[in-house]
């Protein structure tokens, strides 16, 4: 069969019928993972790195774009770099190291030179190469990415230069980046250092998924929460509350180009808030952004940036990307995103909140992983697609809210419900997304 | 008296492995003093680990038995889905070394891999890194009032905990 008409089985999308489906097929099989390398993963806007992980000219770090290696650099001019990490002789990768900082990277194979911005500056015994009259004329620095843009210091590149300008595929998702980085006084944000890299043998959209699914929470992480209610009855501290003319419950806005954010509104937090601990910090930045801001990041927000970026703030904060490696194998990075100039008191709290829930040794997303890897093994049952999409497909949907006036932004659906909500509408818009592009190159 | 604390110290730290691989967490947390640090630090490039877990991200840090009791209820609970079933795993310690010795405890490195057999899906891992203890002395008995646990191949599949440490 066409692979375009294999691509119509895989999603049937009649939200306003009350139906949307998925095909298991989508998480186990080679072919669409090969489309999505080649189009999802290696064509659109991907995050590489933060500005303050290379603040001076000549530091660098090494990443991956799908199975490209990646070199980013702080030019010597002082704007940012990003380059195939490969030699022009012969394809080496030039830069074998995570990060650092070096004025030259010399490929260890045969001496082949690069400065920061990229250019060629050695060509090791040229004179005696007996070279072809046109080699002078030959392009040899190194192949800058097609585009390179940040967005409040959270740096994306792109392969493809087929892509919008980087705050128009943001667009309104970007004001979820800018809850967190404006809990800085200074408006920066910076990794903790101490990094995190973590594989579970399952398909990269279940943790898509996941990022965006609060249905799961008290189920899959029963156990950290008895946790918390064990300490909160230990403890003398005040944990968050909201206001009580504000209606407890869970929400999401999805924006175009696959971006989702859930949110959830609780009377009174699980956890104390690296950004209420801080009371010095707290009042500056209510000044600065104003009280109907501040509620909002005192709130717990689970943004999904598609493809591959999730930011998460709740009792910690989060930054993870992730790189699928087959159908059935996906790699994360993870980092605890901080805002700079938080006092250490509060980073204290974050670092320890962060590993607590975030990391694979923690007490949270350890879970998440085994249970993918069980929808992994459960999708090789031939069971036809799920009823998982559904949930805030019915009738009583809630169609209005103040809350995205609140924030001044024009989602493209909005979805808002009680505590138990576990809304389902907020995986369309990524799917809705995946599945235009890749029934495009199918057909190409 | 020196040969005997040093023969001590690795039983202590024999007994440690023997009683992680058979499950038996109550004897395994009665070997930690109360207010024991235990301490997996994350690595911050290819060299170099993390030194100052407060302003630094660790894999795991705790600085009292509290904490690894935590860990311990959230197995016994059964909510957990990463202990349905739990692994399989043997501990081996190996290339202990007395550091240090005075009044107050010893000073124990070793190293440490941990063969780890999953039977929910027939897969096997080895966490292999070294150890640092802190053993102090009280009643002429030994306990950990530290432990430094620096795993080498830190790209973690699906999952890590103290019992695969």
């Amino acid at each position: 069969m066409k692979l375009e008409n294999q691509m119509a089985m895989l999603l049937t999308d009649r939200a306003e019928d009350g139906n949307f489906e998925i095909s298991r097929n989508v998480f186990t099989d080679p072919s669409i993972f090969a489309l999505e390398q080649k189009y999802i993963f290696e064509a659109l806007w991907t995050f590489v790195g933060l500005d303050t992980q290379i603040p001076k000219a000549n530091d660098f770090l090494t990443t991956h774009i799908g199975s490209q290696p990646i070199l980013l650099t702080r030019k010597s001019d002082g704007s940012i770099g990003c380059f195939l990490n490969t030699c022009r002789h012969r394809g080496t990768v030039v830069c074998p190291f995570k990060r650092g900082r070096q004025k030259f990277h010399v490929c260890r194979y045969h001496g082949w030179a690069y400065d920061s911005d990229g250019r060629n500056t050695a060509v090791t015994d040229r004179d005696d190469g007996q070279y072809p009259a046109d080699f002078d004329g030959m392009d040899r620095n190194l192949i800058p990415v097609a585009k390179l843009a940040s967005y409040r210091g959270l740096i994306f590149a792109s392969l493809s230069p087929d892509v919008p300008p980087l705050e128009e595929y943001l667009g309104d998702a970007a004001t979820f980046i800018d809850l967190i980085v404006d809990q800085s006084p200074v408006g920066q944000v910076e990794f903790v250092p101490g990094d995190v890299t973590y594989t579970f043998d399952a398909n990269w959209k279940l943790q898509f998924e996941n990022g965006l699914d609060y249905y799961h929470f008290n189920s899959t992480h029963s156990s950290y929460v008895d946790i918390l209610k064990k300490r909160a009855e230990k403890s003398s501290g005040d944990l968050p509350q909201e206001a009580a003319s504000e209606q407890e419950g869970q929400g999401s806005f999805s924006f175009k180009h696959g971006h989702a954010v859930n949110w959830s509104i609780k009377r009174v937090s699980r956890y104390a808030r690296p950004l209420s601990s801080d009371p010095d910090n707290f009042r500056a930045v209510t000044e600065k952004v104003g009280a109907e801001r501040v509620k909002w990041m005192m709130r717990q927000r689970n943004l999904t940036i598609f493809p591959n970026l999730q930011l998460i703030d709740i009792s910690s904060s989060q930054l993870r990307t992730w790189r699928p490696l087959s159908a059935d194998k996906t790699e994360m990075t993870s980092h605890c995103i901080a805002p700079v100039g938080e006092s250490s008191e509060s980073r204290r709290l974050r670092i320890r909140n962060y590993e607590d829930f975030f990391n694979p040794s923690g007490l949270a997303t350890s879970d998440d992983n085994v249970m993918y890897e069980f929808c992994q093994s459960g999708y090789a049952a031939a069971g036809g697609s799920t009823l998982g999409y559904l949930r805030g497909l019915g009738s009583a949907r809630i169609a209005q809210g103040p809350h995205a006036a609140e924030l001044g932004i024009e989602p493209d659906e909005y979805a808002f419900g009680a505590p138990g909500f576990g809304g389902e509408t907020n995986f369309h818009a990524g799917y809705r997304e995946w599945y235009r592009i890749l029934s495009e190159a199918a057909s190409k | 008296m020196i040969d005997s604390s040093a023969s001590a110290a690795a039983d202590l730290l024999l007994k440690e492995a023997w009683l992680l691989d058979r499950k038996n967490w109550p004897d395994w947390l009665g070997l930690y003093a109360v207010d024991a640090r235990y301490w997996a630090p994350a690595w911050l490039n290819e060299y170099d680990y993390v030194s100052d877990p407060e302003t630094q991200v660790s894999l795991i840090y705790h600085t009292d038995r509290d904490q690894l009791q935590e860990r311990i209820s959230r197995i016994q609970s059964r909510k957990s889905i990463t202990a349905l079933p739990l692994p399989r795993t043997v501990h081996i310690v190996s290339n202990v070394l007395i550091v240090g010795s005075d009044a107050e405890g010893i000073d124990v490195t070793a190293s440490f891999v941990v063969h780890v057999f999953d039977p929910r899906t027939a897969r096997e891992h080895c966490h292999f890194g070294h150890y640092e203890y802190r053993l102090k002395r009280a009643a002429g008995e030994l306990s950990i009032a530290a432990k430094k646990i620096i795993l080498a191949n830190d790209r973690v599949p699906t999952i890590i905990d103290f019992y695969t440490l």
